[in-house]
Formats: C-alpha cells, sequence, structure tokens
C-alpha cells in the first residue's frame, strides 16, 4: 500500500534554499548566519525524514510514500519522471544521511570555523546532502543517476576545497573521474535495462517497473548469458567506482585529501555507500543474475582483506582510516553478494555511525594538532583530548567487532551469511579481515593516544580539547555506534533481528543455502579480532620496538604495503602514459596534422605549383603564343581527320 | 516609343546599326578641332546616341523574320545581344569620360573606333550569313586593335596592339577558311539553307567536319577559349583599362552571339560531330583559366583570367546544348557584363596615371580609406565567385543546370570545383582589401561623375537581376528560341520546361 | 512572420551602416537583434504542438520558369535552432560591445546581422534552392568576421573556412540540379520543392551518388572526422563572437542539413549508410575528446571538444529512432548553449590576458570567483552532469543508440568519460592551484555586460536539464514524421534482402510511405 506523501519533497527542498542561501548571500551574510543556516537545514530535512519514517512503521509491511513532482524525460514509448518513494529501505537510508549528516555539517561548524571560504564550504556540503538524498530517494533509476553523479562532483568540488594546493585539486579530479568510469557502466546497466524492458514493451526505469518485469529481464538473453547478468554486473562496475571496490579503488584514499568532516560524511557514512544500496534496491534483480551476485561477493572480500593489508602500515591517520572503509565497504559487498541485503544495510549503518564518528575524532585530533596527520608525531593525548579518545576508543571497539558494540552485530551477520550461502573462501577471508581491522584500529589508538608524546612543542604549548559544536556530534555519534547494532539482535534473542524483518518486505529474506551454527561463527570470528587487539598491544605498548624491527627484518612487504601493493604506479605506467601519448603523437601531430591537412594543403599547393609552371609558357613572347595556338590548332584538326577517318 | 509598325520592317533592323555607324562618324568629324583633354563632349555626344540605338533595338524585341535577302536576321535573340552589347558600350563611355582626357588619348579616334566596333559586334549579332559574320568580326576586331594600343606613350599598350593583331589576323585565317570550307560542303553562307542541307550523309562529310573545326578555332580566339587565349593576359594589362573592360565584355558578347547562332541553333543537328570538342576545351578553358588566376599578383591580369575562365563556363553550356543552356547563356552574358564591367569600373577608379594600382598589393586597406569603393569590388568579385544572391551566382546555376539536365554531369562537376578554386584568387582581393593595412592611398583628383555611375548601374545590375532573374531569363529564353529555324522550336518546346 | 524575421536583421543591417558614433552602432545593433529575438519566442507561443508538419508557411512564386519557390515554414526540427540563432546573435553583440572588438564596429555589427539573416535563411527555407541560397550566404559574413576581427593566423584560417565548405556545397549544388532533373522526368515538371522532391524515385545507384554529395557537404560543416580540420583554426583565430555563432550555429546546419535534407531526401541509402555513419560518429567522438585533452591552446581544446559533441550528434541522428533522433536535435541545442558558453568565457579570459595558453593561467579562482563559477556549470553542462541540459541529450541518444547497435553506444560512454577528463583538466589548470604568474595576480573578475551575457545561457542550462518536456513535445512530431520515411525504406531493404522478388513493388511502398508524410503534414 502506497501512499501519495507530498511532504517528501522537503527532505529535498531544505537543502537546497541552503545551497541557494550559501551560494548567493552567504558571503554577505557572515559567518553567523551561515553557521546557522548550513547546519540548520539538515535538522529541518532530518525532520521531515524522521515523520516519514514513523509513517513506514506505523504502515502495514510493504507500504511506502510515493510523490510524482513532475514527468522528466520522455521520447517516444520511453518515460521517466522526477519521483519520489521512500519505503523501508530508503526510509532508513534517508534517516542515515539526514541525521549522521545534520550531526557532521554541526561539526563542520567547529572545525571549518577559521576557514575564509566558510559559506562555499557550507554551499558544497548542503549540495551533497541535497544530491544524496536524490539519490536515495529516487523512484526511478535515472534520477538515482542524477543523485550519484551529483554526489561525484560534489566530492570533487569538496576533495579539491583548497584548491590552492594543485595536488589537492588533482586528487579531487582523479576522485570525479575514476569514479565515472564506473558512471559509464551504470549508463550501459541502465541501457541494457531498458533494452531488455523495451522486448515486453515496457519502456521505463521505475523500480517498481523493473521489478514487475525482473523475470522479463532475466529472460532476455545478451552476449550469451542473460540480460539480468549483464546489467548487474555493469552496474556493478558503477558501485566499484562509487563505492572504492577493486579495481576502481584508487581514488578513496587520495580523496583525504579534504577535509576532515568532508571523509566523515562523504568518504565514509554515505556516498561511497551509494554502491551497496544501489544493489539491496535492485535486489530483485541480482537475485535472478547469480553469475553476477558471486562476482559481487567475490570482489567485496577480496577488497575487503587487500585494503585491510593496506591499513597496517599506513602512517597517517586518515589513510589508515580511509583504507579501513574500503575494508568495510568489502564487507558490506560480500553481504550483498552472498544474497543477504539486509545485513549489507545494516552493516551500512553501523558503519554509517562508527566511521563517521572515527573520521570527526580523527578530525578533532587534526584539529588539536594543527593539521597534523602522521601517527608519528602524535601520541599519550588520552589526557589532553578526553572526550575524543573516548568516543574513537568506542567507535574502535564498533569497528573491531567488540560485543556488544553496533559492529559486532552487523559484522558476525555478514560473516554469517557468506558461510551460510556457501561461499566458505570468502567467509575465511571475512573472518581473516576482522582479525586484521582490530590490529590496524587498535594500532591507530595505542599511536595516537598511548605511550609517550612525539608532538612537537610548540604545538604541544596549545593543545586544546574541541569547542562544544565539535564535541557533540562525537557523543551523539559514539552513542549511536554503541547501541545502533541492537536494532538487529540475533535470533531468538529479545526483539531478535527487527531490522531484517522491517526491511524483508523491499530486499527480501536472506535463504540460507548451508546451514552453520551462528554461535560457532560468530565466536570464531570474534576471537580473531580479540587476537588482533592484542597483537596490536603487545606491538605497540609493550614491545614499542617491535614493529621498527619487523618492517626492517621484512623490508620488501612492508615497502610493498606501504606503497599501497604500487597499483597508483602500475595505472599510470598503464593507463595514463600511454593514453597522452597515443592522443599528442598519433592522433594530433600524426593525423590531424600531418595526414589530412597535409593531404588538404598539398592539393592547394599542387594547384599553385602547376600554375607557377604554366605561367612559365606565358612568356610574353608572341611567336609562343602562336605556338601553343597551333598546338591547339593541330588538337582539334587531328580529332577531325581521325573522325573522318572512322 | 515610336511606332515601328509604319516603318518598312526591311528597315528596322538597319535602325540601330545605321545610328550607330553614322554616330561614329560624326564624333570622327566633330572630334578633329576637340583637344585630346576635352574630349568628354565627344563622349556624351557618344552616349546620346548609343541610348537611340538601345531604344531602337528595344524596338526588335518579338519581331521576327530576315532582312537584306537573309544577310541579317530579325529576332529577339539580335534584339538581346544588341541590348546588351550597347549597354556595355554605354557603361564603357561612362568610364572613359575623364580616363580619356587624363591620360590624354585622342577623344575623336578613341569614341569613333569605340563606336566601329560597336557596330562591327551589332553586326555579328544579327548576322544570319557567315559572311555578314565575319565583316561584323573584322570590323569589331580592328577596331579594337588600334584601340588596344591607343596609350601612345606606354610601350605595354602598343605591344598589346601588336600582339592582339598579329594572333588576330592569324584567327581570321582559320576563321575564313572554315567558313570556305562549309560553303564547299553545304554549297550556301546562309546559316537557316546550312541548316537544311545538313542531312546524315553530309555529317560525316570531312569538308564539313574540317570547316566547322576552323570556325570553332576562330570562335576560340575571340572568346579567348584555352589553348587560344594566350594573347587574353597581355593585351588586358596593356590596353587602356576601359577598354580592357570593353574587350572583356563586348568582343565575347559578340563572339558568343556569333558562336551560339552558328554551332547551337544552325549546327545543332551536328553535334554530335563538335561536341567532344567542344568538351575538352571548355574543361580546358575553365581549369587553366582558374589556376593561372590563382598565382596572378596584377588584378587586371588575374580579371583576364578569370574571364578566360567564365567563357570556359559558358561554353560548359554550349556543348551541352539545347534551348535551356542557350537561355542560360544569354542570361550569363548579360549578367557578367554588368559584373565584370563594374569590376573593371572599379579598377579605373582606383588606377594612378598609367598603370600603377594595378597590383593587388595596391588594395591593401582599401575598405578602411574607400569604404564605398570597397564594398562594391567586393560585390563585384563575390558575385564573380558566384556567391548568391548575386547575378554571377544565379548564371552559373543556369549553365551547370542546363549542362547537367542535358547529362553532362561530368563537366558541371569540373565546373563546380573550378568555380570553387575561383573563391580563392577573388577572395584573395577582399583579403588585401578588408584585412590588410598598408598599401598606397589613391590620389586626390576631381570628382568622376561618369565613373560613379558606371560603377552604380553595374551595382545595380549585378544585384537586381540576381534576386530577381524571372523576366531576364525569360527574355533570354525567348531570345534563343526565336533564332531557332520554326520547326526545331516546335521540337524543342515539347521538353522545355 | 518568417519573412520578417529572415529579413529584420538585415534592415537592421543596412540601418547600422547609416550610424557613425560606436556607442550608439552597439546599442542599436544590440536592439535589432532583439526584435528577431522577440519575434522567435512569438513564434514559439504560436507555435501548434502535436503538428509535425511545417508551420508559419509561406509559399510564392519566385522563378516558376524552373520551379523554384519562396517557400518558407518551421517545424519541430528547425524550431529550437531559430531561437538558439536569434538569442546567441543578441548574446554575441552584447558580448562583443563590451570592448572585445575595437576597431570598425559598424562593420562587425553589420556583418553579424547578415550573418543572422543566413542563418535563419537557412533554417527556415523549405526550397532546395532558397536553401542553397542563404547557405552560401552564411559563409561571406562569418568569412569576413574571421578574416577581419580575428588573431593570429585569420586570413589563413578565413580562407579555409570558406574553401572547405564551398567545395562541399558546390558538389551538393550539382547534386540538387541533377535531383531536380530527374524530378522532372518523373513528376513530369521541374521544381526544387522540398516535400515535392521527396517523392522522387530515384535508382539505387542514383540515390547513392546524390546521397554521398549532400552529406559531404554536410559532413564538412558538422564537421565529422576526418573532415574537421578547418575547425580548430576556424575557432581559434575568430573573434569570440565569431566562434560563438561558428560553434554554436553553423556547425548545427551540418547536423540540421542532415535530418532535414540528406537522410528525407535519400532514406534507403541513409539507412544503408547506418555503418558507415555510427563508425565516423564514434571516431569523431574518441578522436575529438582524446586530441581535445592534449591541446595547449583553450579554444583550440573546446574546438576539438566540439567534434566530439557532434560526434554524439551524428550517432543519435543515424541511430535512426524516436529516442536517438529526439537527443540529437536536443543535443544541437545543448552543444549550442554550452559550447557557446564556452567560447565567451574564454573570450573574458583573453580579453583580460590576451593569450589562450592554458600554461599561462592557473589558480585564477582567488581572483575571479564569479568567473570560475559560471565556468564551472558550463563545464558541467558541456561535460552532461545529470541535471542539466547535457545530460539529457547525451542520454537519449545514447539510449537510442544502444537500441540500435550496442558497441557504438559503449565507445560513446567512453567518449562521455573522455569529455569529463579533458575539461576538468582545463579547468583545473586555469583555475585551481596557486598563481604562478604575477600578471594574474590583478586579473579582474566579470563586469555586470558579460555576466548579463551568461545568465541566460546558465539558465537555459538548468532548464533544459529538469525541463525538456516542452522542447521534446514540440521536436517529437516532426522527428518522428522523418522516422516514418526511414522506416518504409528499412522495410524496403528488408524486402530486398529477404525477398528480392518483392524489390519490384518497393517503389509503391515508397509511395505509400510518402502518402503518409503528405497526410501527416
Amino acid at each position: 500500500m502506497t501512499v501519495d506523501f507530498p511532504a517528501l519533497t522537503l527532505i529535498l527542498v531544505f537543502p537546497a534554499l541552503g545551497v541557494l542561501f550559501n551560494l548567493f548571500v552567504g558571503y554577505r551574510a557572515g559567518r553567523g548566519a551561515v553557521s546557522f543556516v548550513g547546519p540548520g537545514v539538515m535538522f529541518a530535512a532530518f525532520a521531515v525524514a524522521s515523520v516519514a519514517f514513523y509513517q513506514i512503521l506505523v504502515m502495514a509491511p510493504g507500504g511506502a510514500l510515493t510523490y510524482t513532482i513532475w514527468g522528466w524525460i520522455e521520447a517516444g514509448k520511453f518515460q521517466t519522471s522526477i519521483g519520489l518513494r521512500v519505503d523501508a529501505l530508503s526510509a532508513v537510508m534517508v534517516m542515515i544521511v539526514t541525521g549522521v549528516g545534520a550531526l557532521i555539517h554541526l561539526y563542520s561548524v567547529g572545525y571549518m570555523a577559521h576557514d575564509e571560504d566558510f559559506a562555499r564550504y557550507f554551499t558544497y556540503l548542503n549540495l551533497f546532502a541535497l544530491s544524496m538524498l536524490i539519490l536515495v530517494l529516487a523512484d526511478n533509476m535515472l534520477l538515482m543517476f542524477v543523485g550519484w553523479e551529483g554526489v561525484g562532483l560534489c566530492s570533487y568540488l569538496l576533495i579539491a576545497f583548497w584548491y590552492t594546493n594543485p595536488e589537492f585539486a588533482y586528487n579531487g579530479r582523479k576522485a570525479f573521474i575514476v569514479t565515472r568510469i564506473g558512471d559509464a557502466g551504470f549508463l550501459l546497466g541502465m541501457f541494457t535495462l531498458v533494452w531488455a524492458l523495451s522486448q515486453h514493451g515496457a519502456w521505463s526505469l521505475d523500480f517498481l517497473t523493473l521489478k514487475t518485469h525482473a523475470s522479463d529481464i532475466a529472460a532476455c538473453t545478451l552476449l550469451g548469458t542473460t540480460a539480468a547478468t549483464v546489467a548487474g554486473l555493469l552496474l556493478f562496475l558503477g558501485a566499484t567506482g562509487k563505492s572504492a571496490q577493486l579495481p576502481l579503488y584508487v581514488w578513496l584514499p587520495d580523496a583525504m585529501v579534504g577535509p576532515t568532516p568532508v571523509s566523515a560524511l562523504i568518504h565514509a557514512a554515505t556516498m561511497v555507500t551509494a554502491g551497496v544500496y544501489m544493489i539491496a534496491r535492485l535486489n530483485f534483480l541480482f537475485v535472478l543474475a547469480p553469475a553476477a551476485l558471486m562476482v559481487v561477493a567475490t570482489i567485496g572480500a577480496l577488497t575487503a582483506i587487500f585494503a585491510a593489508t593496506i591499513a597496517l602500515v599506513q602512517p597517517d591517520i586518515k589513510k589508515v582510516l580511509a583504507y579501513s572503509t574500503i575494508s568495510q565497504l568489502g564487507y558490506m559487498f560480500l553481504a550483498v553478494g552472498s544474497a543477504s541485503f539486509a545485513a549489507g544495510i545494516f552493516h551500512l549503518m553501523t558503519h554509517a555511525f562508527f566511521k563517521g564518528l572515527l573520521f570527526l575524532c580523527a578530525g578533532s585530533v587534526i584539529h588539536a594538532l594543527e593539521g597534523e596527520q602522521d601517527m608519528n608525531k602524535m601520541g599519550a593525548l588520552r589526557t589532553k583530548l578526553p572526550i575524543t579518545f573516548w568516543t574513537m576508543l568506542v567507535a574502535t571497539l564498533a569497528i573491531s567487532a567488540v560485543p556488544p558494540f553496533s559492529g559486532y552485530f552487523s559484522k558476525d551477520l555478514i560473516l554469517e551469511a557468506a558461510y551460510e550461502s556457501g561461499h566458505t573462501g570468502l567467509w575465511i577471508l571475512g573472518v581473516l579481515t576482522a582479525g586484521l581491522t582490530s590490529f590496524y584500529m587498535f594500532r591507530l589508538i595505542f599511536m595516537t593516544f598511548f605511550g609517550d608524546s612525539r608532538v612537537d612543542h610548540e604545538k604541544e604549548a596549545h593543545l586544546h580539547e574541541s569547542p562544544p559544536s565539535m564535541a557533540i556530534p562525537l557523543i551523539a555519534l559514539a552513542f549511536l555506534a554503541t547501541v545502533g547494532g541492537w536494532v538487529g539482535l540475533p535470533e531468538g534473542l529479545a526483539w531478535g533481528d527487527a531490522f531484517a524483518r522491517f526491511l524483508a518486505p523491499v530486499v527480501g529474506d536472506f535463504k540460507p543455502v548451508v546451514v552453520g551454527n551462528p554461535a560457532m561463527l560468530s565466536l570464531v570470528a570474534t576471537s580473531l579480532g580479540g587476537i588482533g587487539i592484542i597483537v596490536a598491544y603487545l606491538c605497540y605498548i609493550r614491545l614499542p620496538g617491535l614493529p621498527v624491527i619487523l618492517a626492517w627484518r621484512l623490508k620488501g612487504a612492508h615497502q610493498f604495503l606501504l606503497h599501497k601493493w604500487y597499483i597508483d604506479e602500475l595505472y599510470n605506467f598503464f593507463v595514463t602514459r600511454p593514453l597522452f601519448w597515443f592522443s599528442n603523437t598519433i592522433l594530433d601531430r600524426g593525423i590531424d596534422h600531418f595526414a589530412i591537412d597535409g593531404a588538404v594543403n598539398g592539393a592547394g599547393l599542387t594547384v599553385e605549383t602547376t600554375g607557377e609552371a604554366v605561367r612559365r609558357v606565358e612568356s610574353g613572347n608572341v611567336q609562343h603564343y602562336a605556338f601553343v595556338y597551333l598546338l591547339g590548332v593541330l588538337g582539334v584538326v587531328a580529332y577531325y581527320i581521325y573522325l573522318v577517318v572512322h | 516609343m515610336i511606332n515601328f509598325s509604319q516603318i518598312n520592317l526591311v528597315w528596322l533592323p538597319v535602325l540601330p546599326l545605321a545610328v550607330i555607324a553614322i554616330a561614329a562618324m560624326v564624333v570622327l568629324l566633330v572630334g578633329v578641332r576637340v583637344d585630346d583633354e576635352e574630349s568628354e563632349g565627344l563622349g556624351w555626344l557618344a552616349l546620346a546616341t548609343i541610348a537611340i540605338a538601345l531604344v531602337l533595338a528595344l524596338g526588335i524585341f518579338g519581331q521576327s523574320g530576315i532582312a537584306f535577302a537573309g544577310a541579317l536576321a530579325i529576332d529577339s535573340f539580335s534584339a538581346f545581344f544588341e541590348l546588351s552589347i550597347l549597354i556595355t558600350a554605354a557603361l564603357t563611355v561612362l568610364m572613359s569620360l575623364d580616363y580619356a582626357g587624363e591620360h590624354r588619348l585622342p577623344g575623336a579616334e578613341y569614341y569613333s573606333l569605340l563606336l566601329f566596333s560597336v557596330l562591327g559586334m551589332m553586326l555579328m549579332a544579327a548576322a544570319s550569313d557567315l559572311i555578314v559574320i565575319f565583316i561584323g568580326l573584322e570590323t569589331m576586331s580592328i577596331a579594337v586593335y588600334v584601340l588596344a594600343g591607343l596609350l601612345r606613350r606606354d610601350p605595354r599598350s602598343n605591344e598589346a596592339a601588336i600582339k592582339y593583331f598579329l594572333l588576330g589576323a592569324f584567327s581570321t585565317g582559320f576563321l575564313l577558311y572554315g567558313i570556305a570550307l562549309i560553303y564547299g560542303a553545304t554549297g550556301t553562307i546562309k546559316l537557316v539553307a546550312i541548316h537544311a542541307a545538313l542531312t546524315e550523309r553530309l555529317l560525316s562529310n570531312p569538308l564539313l567536319l574540317l570547316g566547322l573545326g576552323l570556325m570553332m578555332i576562330g570562335f576560340g580566339f575571340k572568346v579567348a577559349a584555352v589553348p587560344f587565349h594566350m594573347w587574353t593576359p597581355d593585351v588586358y594589362e596593356g590596353a587602356p583599362t576601359p577598354i580592357t573592360a570593353f574587350m572583356a565584355v563586348g568582343v565575347k558578347l559578340a563572339a558568343f552571339a556569333g558562336f551560339l547562332r552558328v554551332f547551337m541553333v544552325q549546327l545543332g543537328p551536328a553535334s554530335a560531330s563538335w561536341t567532344d570538342v567542344m568538351w575538352a576545351i571548355a574543361a580546358l578553358t575553365m581549369t587553366a583559366g582558374n589556376v593561372l588566376a590563382i598565382v596572378q599578383s596584377n588584378i587586371k591580369r588575374m580579371l583576364a583570367y578569370s574571364a578566360i575562365a567564365h567563357a570556359g563556363y559558358i561554353l560548359v553550356a554550349l556543348t551541352a546544348g539545347g534551348p535551356q543552356a542557350g537561355a542560360a547563356i544569354l542570361y550569363y552574358l548579360l549578367g557578367y557584363a554588368f559584373t565584370n564591367l563594374g569590376a573593371f569600373a572599379a579598377v579605373v577608379a582606383l588606377e594612378r596615371r598609367g598603370a600603377a594600382g594595378d597590383e593587388i598589393a595596391d588594395y591593401r586597406g582599401l575598405a578602411t580609406r574607400q569604404p564605398l569603393m570597397a564594398a562594391a569590388m567586393a560585390i563585384f568579385l563575390l558575385s564573380l565567385t558566384g556567391i548568391p544572391p548575386l547575378v554571377g551566382f544565379v548564371g552559373k546555376f543556369y549553365l551547370f543546370n542546363a549542362a547537367v539536365h542535358r547529362g553532362f554531369v561530368g563537366l558541371a562537376v569540373i565546373g563546380v570545383l573550378n568555380s570553387a578554386a575561383s573563391a580563392y584568387y577573388y577572395l584573395s582581393v577582399t583579403v588585401a582589401m578588408y584585412m590588410m593595412e598598408g598599401g598606397l592611398a589613391e590620389e586626390t583628383r576631381r570628382s568622376r561623375p561618369g565613373l560613379v555611375a558606371a560603377i552604380a548601374i553595374a551595382l545595380i545590375g549585378t544585384v537586381l537581376i540576381g534576386i530577381y532573374p524571372e523576366p531576364y531569363f525569360t527574355a533570354a529564353g525567348n531570345a534563343y528560341q526565336s533564332a531557332m529555324s520554326p520547326e526545331e522550336v516546335h521540337a524543342t518546346t515539347a521538353m522545355a520546361p | 512572420m518568417l519573412t520578417a524575421l529572415i529579413f529584420l536583421p538585415l534592415l537592421g543591417a543596412l540601418l547600422i551602416m547609416m550610424q557613425s558614433d560606436e556607442r550608439t552602432v552597439w546599442n542599436s545593433a544590440f536592439v535589432f537583434s532583439l526584435v528577431p529575438l522577440g519575434l522567435s519566442f512569438y513564434m514559439l507561443w504560436q507555435f501548434k504542438v502535436g503538428e509535425p508538419g511545417y508551420q508559419f508557411v509561406e509559399q510564392d512564386p519566385w522563378i516558376p520558369s524552373l520551379g523554384i519557390s519562396y517557400h518558407l515554414g518551421v517545424d519541430g526540427i528547425s524550431l529550437f535552432l531559430v531561437i538558439l540563432t536569434t538569442l546567441l546573435i543578441a548574446i554575441s553583440l552584447l558580448y562583443s560591445g563590451g570592448g572585445d572588438i575595437e576597431k570598425r564596429a559598424r562593420e562587425f555589427c553589420f556583418f553579424l546581422l547578415v550573418l543572422e539573416t543566413g542563418l535563419l535563411g537557412a533554417l527556415l527555407a523549405v526550397d532546395l534552392f532558397l536553401f542553397y541560397v542563404f547557405w552560401e550566404v552564411m559563409l561571406i559574413p562569418m568569412y569576413f568576421l574571421i578574416g577581419i576581427w580575428g588573431h593570429g593566423e585569420r586570413v589563413y584560417a578565413a580562407l579555409k573556412f570558406v574553401l572547405f565548405t564551398m567545395v562541399g556545397s558546390l558538389l551538393m549544388l550539382v547534386a540538387i540540379l541533377y535531383l531536380v532533373f530527374s524530378a522532372r522526368q518523373h513528376l513530369e515538371h521541374i521544381t526544387f520543392d522540398l516535400p515535392m522532391l521527396y517523392q522522387v524515385p530515384l535508382s539505387t545507384t542514383e540515390a547513392r551518388w546524390l546521397f554521398a554529395a549532400f552529406a559531404l557537404a554536410f559532413a564538412i560543416k558538422v564537421p565529422m572526422w576526418p573532415v574537421h580540420t578547418w575547425l580548430p583554426d576556424a575557432h581559434t583565430n575568430a573573434p569570440t563572437a565569431g566562434s560563438v555563432i561558428l560553434a554554436s550555429i553553423m556547425l548545427k546546419m551540418g547536423t540540421y542539413g542532415f535530418l532535414r535534407f540528406a537522410i528525407p531526401l535519400f532514406p534507403e541509402v541513409a539507412v544503408e549508410a547506418i555503418p558507415l555513419f555510427m563508425a565516423l560518429a564514434v571516431i569523431g567522438i574518441v578522436y575529438g575528446a582524446l586530441v581535445a585533452m592534449i591541446q595547449p591552446d583553450l579554444k583550440r581544446l573546446v574546438a576539438y571538444s566540439s567534434v566530439s559533441h557532434l560526434g554524439f550528434v551524428m550517432l543519435g541522428i543515424f541511430a535512426f529512432n524516436i529516442q536517438g533522433i529526439d537527443g540529437a536535435v536536443y543535443q544541437m541545442l545543448n552543444h549550442g548553449i554550452s559550447t557557446g558558453g564556452l567560447f565567451l568565457l574564454v573570450g573574458m579570459i583573453y580579453l583580460r590576458r590576451h593569450t589562450r595558453e592554458i600554461s599561462e593561467f592557473g589558480g585564477l579562482w582567488k581572483r575571479v570567483p564569479i568567473y570560475a563559477g559560471i565556468f564551472m556549470v558550463v563545464m558541467l553542462s558541456s561535460i552532461g552532469l545529470p541535471g542539466l541540459n547535457g545530460f539529457v541529450g547525451e542520454f537519449l541518444i545514447m539510449l537510442g543508440t544502444f537500441l540500435r547497435l550496442k558497441l557504438a553506444a559503449v565507445f560513446a560512454v567512453i567518449g562521455v568519460i573522455l569529455g569529463a577528463l579533458y575539461m576538468l583538466w582545463m579547468y583545473e589548470r586555469v583555475l585551481f592551484g596557486p598563481i604562478t604568474k604575477a600578471v594574474n595576480e590583478t586579473i579582474a573578475d566579470l563586469n555586470g555586460r558579460e555576466i548579463a551575457s551568461m545568465v541566460p545561457l546558465i539558465a537555459l542550462m538548468l532548464l533544459m536539464g529538469f525541463f525538456p518536456r516542452p522542447l521534446i513535445n514540440r521536436i517529437e512530431p516532426s522527428a518522428a514524421s522523418l522516422l516514418e520515411r526511414v522506416k518504409v525504406a528499412e522495410a524496403r531493404l528488408d524486402e530486398q534482402r529477404h525477398h528480392p522478388a518483392l524489390a519490384a513493388i518497393a517503389p509503391g511502398a515508397l509511395a505509400i510511405g510518402n502518402l503518409k508524410i503528405a497526410v501527416t503534414k
């Protein structure tokens, strides 16, 4: 049962107003106004969102709020509109986006307080929120794509926010281009769907239409497989770009040069999870394309462990968190790839809480250290930044899946799903990753807050805890990071897995292939996590020399990880450079100037040279003229003689 | 307007000719006592008589018949040509009014010779008999030879006269021989009779064929078709510029009048035996003309080659044949007269004493110094390039249209490619005028109303006849039809549009 | 009314020649450009939605003896191109008055307005002869604009531009003549009227040759690879207004020619030629993008980006389905707006620094935030960011292409990626990073006039991004009736392929197709 709910537009209108205000009057209005409007619109949107959420809660399962604003692109039979739809899935997402978003907006007020481009920052941030909400609320893929690229744009703008630094600008562009490669897949995926649907007379990209015709899509064959599989894979390519999975993850670590709240909001909590949301949204399609699902799960698991290994050795606090994000996103894809979409979304939510929090804490540390990000220049901040320390510790426990923190429940569900859907190999990867995760996270905690201080002295002098505008979001998120997981308890315990039940009407139930023992599985994972923590403790508290020795002993491996498997170098060598060489030498100089223009100008030149040559005959000498004349006469006469003879 | 019905039809065609002839002599007599600097009066006299002749010639339109035992044809065809020729003459005189004085040309000789050549031209236009054609041609040519050399102090002028004369004599010989051979083959010099005599058997007669060829050469020389064109640039460059204009337009008009009447109209049935040669000559003429024009630096030489090229375009239609082609040629010549005269008039206006200012380089920055003059010149050049809606374009359009409709697509393609190439050198003059600085400033001299009038008239013609071509085209069409013997008219009107 | 629309600019041009004072020249020229603008909007207002045929038709005999008539009309395909023309001419005049043109203002305005007459005429002519006349008339003013007010190799560029186009269009002229000739044979009367000529049955060989001639002429204008090399030179050396008009409208004349003439006149050949043209279009897309990427000169970069974008348009046209053609027409407008805007922006920066070398800039954002912001929007529209106009066109085109030939769509998508690549990179090098050159420290931000000339474009980008329906509603019927012809042709070709025996009755099928058109008109 769906209800027409015009108020949904408000969720978009508020951020939009924020954008307009900050863009046009922000500079004149001054910081006060901006710092009120910027977060204000987000809280307003959050309020509307929670109303909508409540509506969904009270509705019968499978209910939805919809509102079509106006018809959009319509050509021939193809129809698509600018329409919004809130069901259980998008309700959760919209709550996360507006809620966490609002908190981070608030945090930014403090964090960016001293930046001259305050208004521009909030313009971008509101614009991002707007795009993200479009992405989440869209009732058809095309409108979703608007948000999809919109968030990409904002990510680009915000990474390059401090544009005077050429490296930052470059990273911003890198992010945009790499994700756009994924978007190309998204586009082709959409085309495949329209093509498949058009075979059955349905010309639309509405999620409902797609759902009703899912079987038709699966029926169409394309490239020797089903259209569903092809579309699924193409769309997943889009997801790998936006959600930083192998092989397109390369932009995310570099994206960390943006302001830290941006990293928290865009590159941890919301945007990067768009891929997961999209697949969950199209679950009906993917369940009909097992091959595609298999790929999703595999890529997810591989990314998870791959990124985790890199995170082990990074000295930069934000880089660690970045790779950790990639790794966690890998988990989510492992979940949806195992057809346990609820688990994926569940982890998406908890991750939004604790990873957002982690970044904000890192931000608060960096803020306190006036921009220092190298953990080798930190330590012993426990006492100096109490709030930051405690909240970050909570987040770390959550991500390390220590019960009863939120991360434990979601990660547990994922690994269970991975095992029970029969991907034992992937399950092992997942478990190992869990161990690595807790190691590098506690490595971060220990290096930052424990041991003896390695902070430069002049900075040491005026270390200070963050202002309330930054502290409040920390505490709020810490709370969520703790209790956020309790909505999805193991079956039979209290209210059980309420979260999955809530989503079930949209994403369906998880159907195990092999039966595993949840308790056993959970024990294995948790214990590995514990081991990780202990190792970290040994390395960084008990025997501080050990890491150095290890790094020196296993130099090769250490360097290999430190340089992130040299992936960037590979891309640069095999893609970027050849492309430029080809364009420059072959196309521009070779074909354009040499071949084509050469031919054209050559033609002109021949005319001119022949002209010059013939001109010589124009000697001005009558005898010559008469001679040529006679030649002509002979020619004519000869012709007629010939004519007469024949 | 005079009511011609009262006049005996026999005398009608002669009236314009007579007026011109008499005028020529009068001018000569009166001119004896006139000083070279004050020759302007003679000019006005000539102009007046030309005007009268013009009116009389108008009367011939729509009439038809033959006079003087078939020596002269009375038809719209001759009328059309006589009008075009007289307009040319008028414009030439207008340009000369001041020029003659400034260059101290002997006024009496100048204007009377001009009128004499006009007489010859009109004779050619009206002739319906090979001998009369020859007489007309000679009257015209000899006068023009002298005119070309009239700048006595300028060696180039003298040289031009000599060259023109030598080669001219050359081709006159061929023409005459051709006439003789045809007479031998058909036993008549009356065009209509020749036409009637062209039976199947005769078409393969070597005498006839050879005669055709030689006449073709004779006319080819006069219209400056390749390879009989070599004289053109030198003569055009050396001759007094108004005379150059007169040659480039008037002589062409007359020569094509003869060419058309003899070949397309009367020898039409024999077309099979001359189309191929004409095809080759047309292609050669267009191409050579344009290619050589590209490399010229002197505007008069450039225009000379352009004139050759344009003869080539006309020959395309002549090759194609058919009433459409005929009409197209008449229309084209009319438009070409205005455009080309205009261009030369502009050259005259920008010339300094002698021949200075004839280099294209001298036109640099003209647009800033004399915007109006530059604009006029630009329009004439664009018309020559064939840019719509100017007459040059419409004319070419008709020509190629005729060619294509007769199935000569290949020739048409060569034609358009040529006119694309021609854009290069015509535009390079506008480049000099509009896109470059410097160039020498024109000397300030007293206003020259005649010249200005000439340019203005040419301009109006170039634009007007282009934008609204219908009446002129129908006139041309009727004119051509009228030259054809009745049964042929009947035969062709069937497939005429 | 269309007559007024076409010739009012000419009238304005003549009146301007009587002005003497610089200021009044600029102002009056701008006013004169507003008149047709208003008129074209009135036309839009009066335009009947859902009618495939020509509207506001005017037909009077002109050269009856050759069946040439003064026949004007506007339909969904030309409607918005007309408005785009009037709008951009007005903007160009507004902008150029701000110091971009420092010499011979009077002649400049004169040529620009004459150019407008030519462009509008070519868009509104329904008679082949009339069309050809205007088609050639366009060349001359543009030639002067480039040659007189251009920079660097202006004369070379101007001549190259004219000669390149002339060769093509003169061959087209012969084709027109031949077409009319066969029309005369089959229809018993000679005519240059387009709808009439649709009915001419041609042998396959004839049709192929004629199509080739038309296609060459139009392909040069588009410009399609490999006949595109005149474009970078013309653009680089043209004055700003010249580049704007050249890119925004003149190039469209090529694609418009395909839609209006080449395809409906010879539908079978067009269908046969799908693989060829899709291939060329795709090459153009990728090639243009790659070459644009490495250009050191802003204008050259934008010029090559046009090659890429027009490739999309051609792709959409030859998809021969409603999505493709709607998209193509829409993309013509988009490209006109976004590339026009880009050239204006380049002009503004050139005006300040008298160089277009990308390496001369960098870090400008600090000094010119407004410029940077506007530039950002225009760039995003040009790379087809969803929500802006560019996306609607590109999406429909690629969708149509995918439905016709999947592989082509794949390459097109690659083009989209590259598009983002070179544009963002250029933007980054010009506006991001630290200010490296001292001269850029003192550079001034946009003034009111410049902003005013950009605002309409920005507004259109947003509007057309979110409200494409009003446009597509008007475009689609005409596009559909064009497809009607193509479909018939396709059917006929299939007939021939499958049962050659039936090919004999094929002309009948074509006739029926024509009948359909006649009915829909």
